[in-house]
């Protein structure tokens, strides 16, 4: 996308999406507005230079001569942060949504932090010989060898998860403090390739997320909130252990990952989407794997803050 | 409780409707010059922005050889004449009788359809539609007819806002006048916006008239031809290449008949010893211009997006926290700021649908409002 030309006045190139596209296609009367948002995606805060030397005309110079792109038609590479209303005005510190990483089982692995998903039952191990969880004798290998590696072959029999906290992560506060109960993140939007998996609970049962929609795109969106998704979304206790923010703590969404039939039954999307690398099986023996790196997108519904995880998909292919 | 969608109500939406022109100016090179390869004195003038068919029932005009994908379909070429013509059943059966009297009939049944009988209606000189009788005024029976693509005349052509440029010279030299004029017959359907018909099955039309050229008309402004403005469909008499005294069919022009092909015999017999083709052509070499404006109808919805002073004055893009202290401000008596670029427009389930980006970052805090007009086009 070309820059909008920002020489004289202000314009708006204003533009359907895929999916409003799509939804005016369908003819049903789905293509209908209601509600709208302001985004700032192309705007970076650091730039905002509250010590100027010229004065506080200037603090915002460079933010203002950002020159903004065209419009995206596709929905879900725009309105990536949008901007909140909060009727206060004395807020001097806003709560984050932080990847955790101090619940052992909740911990992704290697410097990357990523989370890796084992598509079938030969990756992740059994009586044929040792995967990435399980020993050749088809027990679970010890924790620090399948740190980070999520059973998508069946989910219930795997420990690890993904988490993520919601709070603030300052020290300037103290962690015992409540959050503001209008800054607590009480539903939570997780988007993810519907291709590739799909979202079950982090409890022993495995039960299946239902999926709210399914974009034009093949994303899946899972709406989670405190009320009605106690096994997702929980509230954390001032005290909670285990948690990377520093300061006041609010809620956590937990949950794995299932990796979808075609990524447990073929290696079609991995010869597409992924590539292959070598990984250690918990056996200690290198083991070339195909796989396929996504993200999955956390975002509260409250706050609007968003979480890019990292998610790697993988396979041993088939001699 | 902090939100990051505003609902719009009622009074937020509306929608409007704009037609948009634009100046569609053809130069006759297009037709007959730019591309020629053969020469414009041969009776095989073609162009490689020219494509004739098989079936040989008309030529399309590119503005670029058609070969190329930069190319763009500008306009078709076709000729006809009505089986009750007189020029009927006087040409051989090689010249493509029958296929000129089909194109007529099918252009008459699209563009004037049928009587109460069923039979297909002639195209009528001053747009009265009665067959036969008093009143059934003139009728159009040998016809050339240019047909626009939608590309160029896109929902309609402007009204009164047509004009073609005809030479009526000799074929080597159709736009000079061996008598000092520049021998070029302007057609238009000029003041006709209050002054069009609307009894055609396919929209509404008007009478066409021609403007002195050296061969000067024999009355003013004397009705040759009709437009389509919906069909975008340009029907012309032969009349403007004959005289009224000395034609066999009725003619507007005062002197003589335009010596219409190369071999200088005049329309009539191109029309009955030609191919729909070579009429083309021949049409072609006289056409000085074509001008007019199209019409695109904009259906419009507008959204109103208000901005409250208290609305929008946080950000949860990742780079408004430092540590999680907002990084525009110092302290809690500051003011908070955002910045925007982007308008999202969502469905109830929060599906973004439209997008609109602003040419540059607008500030917002809480000491002003705004209202963004996004304006959707349909």
């Amino acid at each position: 996308m070309a820059f909008l030309d920002n020489s004289g006045d202000i314009i708006l190139d204003a533009v359907l999406t895929d999916a409003g596209r799509y939804r005016l296609a369908q003819g049903n009367g789905s293509f209908k507005i209601t509600k709208f948002a302001l985004g700032d995606d192309e705007i970076d805060y650091a730039s905002y230079n509250k010590n100027h030397p010229s004065g506080s005309a200037y603090y915002d110079l460079e933010i203002l001569q950002t020159p903004v792109l065209e419009a995206f038609t596709n929905n879900t590479s725009t309105m990536k942060s949008k901007l909140l209303s909060i009727p206060r005005t004395n807020l001097l510190y806003m709560p984050v949504i932080l990847q955790n990483t101090a619940e052992s089982p909740a911990a992704p692995s290697g410097s990357s932090e990523i989370h890796t998903v084992c598509c079938d039952s030969t990756t992740v191990g059994d009586t044929s010989g040792a995967g990435f969880l399980i020993q050749a004798n088809n027990t679970p290998a010890a924790y620090e060898l399948r740190k980070g590696i999520l059973n998508g072959f069946e989910p219930s029999k795997g420990e690890n998860f993904i988490r993520a906290d919601q709070g603030l992560n300052t020290n300037e506060i103290a962690a015992t403090s409540a959050i503001d109960a209008d800054l607590l993140e009480t539903q939570y939007i997780v988007e993810m390739d519907n291709r590739l998996g799909s979202v079950v609970t982090s409890e022993r049962d495995g039960g299946a997320a239902r999926v709210s929609f399914i974009d034009d795109d093949n994303i899946a969106s899972y709406y989670f909130s405190l009320a009605s998704d106690p096994g997702y979304v929980e509230q954390m206790n001032t005290n909670s252990p285990n948690s990377n923010l520093l300061g006041p703590k609010g809620t956590k969404i937990s949950f794995k990952i299932q990796a979808s039939t075609e990524l447990q039954t073929s290696t079609y999307l991995f010869e597409k989407l992924g590539s292959t690398t070598s990984m250690t099986k918990v056996d200690g023996i290198a083991q070339s794997v195909r796989y396929i790196d996504t993200m999955v997108k956390i975002t509260g519904a409250t706050t609007g803050y968003s979480l890019n995880l990292p998610v790697r998909f993988i396979k041993i292919p088939l001699v | 409780m902090a939100t990051t969608f505003k609902t719009f109500l009622n009074n937020d939406i509306t929608s409007t409707k704009t037609l948009l022109h634009e100046a569609i100016p053809l130069t006759g090179t297009l037709a007959s010059g730019t591309y020629n390869t053969a020469g414009a004195t041969t009776d095989t003038y073609d162009g490689t922005n020219i494509k004739n068919y098989a079936h040989g029932m008309f030529q399309s005009v590119y503005d670029y050889p058609y070969l190329s994908s930069s190319a763009n379909h500008i306009y078709d070429l076709t000729v006809g004449y009505a089986s009750a013509s007189v020029l009927s059943g006087t040409e051989a059966t090689t010249n493509m009788q029958a296929k000129k009297i089909n194109m007529y009939n099918q252009m008459a049944q699209v563009l004037v359809g049928y009587d109460t009988t069923g039979s297909i209606r002639n195209f009528d000189q001053d747009g009265n539609l009665v067959e036969t009788g008093a009143g059934s005024g003139t009728k159009l029976k040998d016809c050339f007819f240019i047909n626009f693509a939608r590309l160029l005349a896109k929902d309609e052509i402007k009204k009164g806002s047509f004009t073609i440029k005809i030479g009526t010279g000799s074929y080597a030299a159709p736009f000079a006048d061996t008598s000092g004029g520049d021998g070029i017959l302007t057609i238009s359907d000029s003041g006709k916006e209050n002054d069009y018909r609307v009894n055609s099955p396919a929209g509404e039309y008007a009478i066409l008239s021609a403007t002195a050229g050296y061969n000067k008309e024999i009355s003013p402004a004397p009705a040759c031809g009709l437009i389509f403005y919906q069909a975008g469909i340009v029907v012309l008499s032969s009349s403007i290449f004959l005289s009224g005294n000395t034609s066999a069919l009725p003619g507007i022009l005062s002197s003589s008949d335009v010596p219409f092909r190369p071999n200088g015999t005049y329309v009539t017999a191109s029309l009955t010893g030609s191919a729909i083709s070579a009429s083309c052509n021949y049409l072609r070499n006289r056409l000085y211009d074509i001008t007019f404006n199209n019409t695109t109808e904009l259906n419009s919805t507008i959204h109103f997006c208000r901005v409250n002073h208290n609305d929008y004055n946080y950000s949860s893009n990742p780079t408004y926290l430092s540590a999680s202290k907002i990084r525009v401000k110092n302290n809690t008596l500051d003011s908070p700021i955002a910045y925007f670029t982007t308008v999202g427009l969502y469905s109830s389930d929060n599906e973004l649908l439209a997008v609109a980006k602003l040419s540059e970052p607008l500030k917002k805090d809480p000491t002003n409002e705004m209202t963004i007009r996004v304006r959707l086009d349909y």
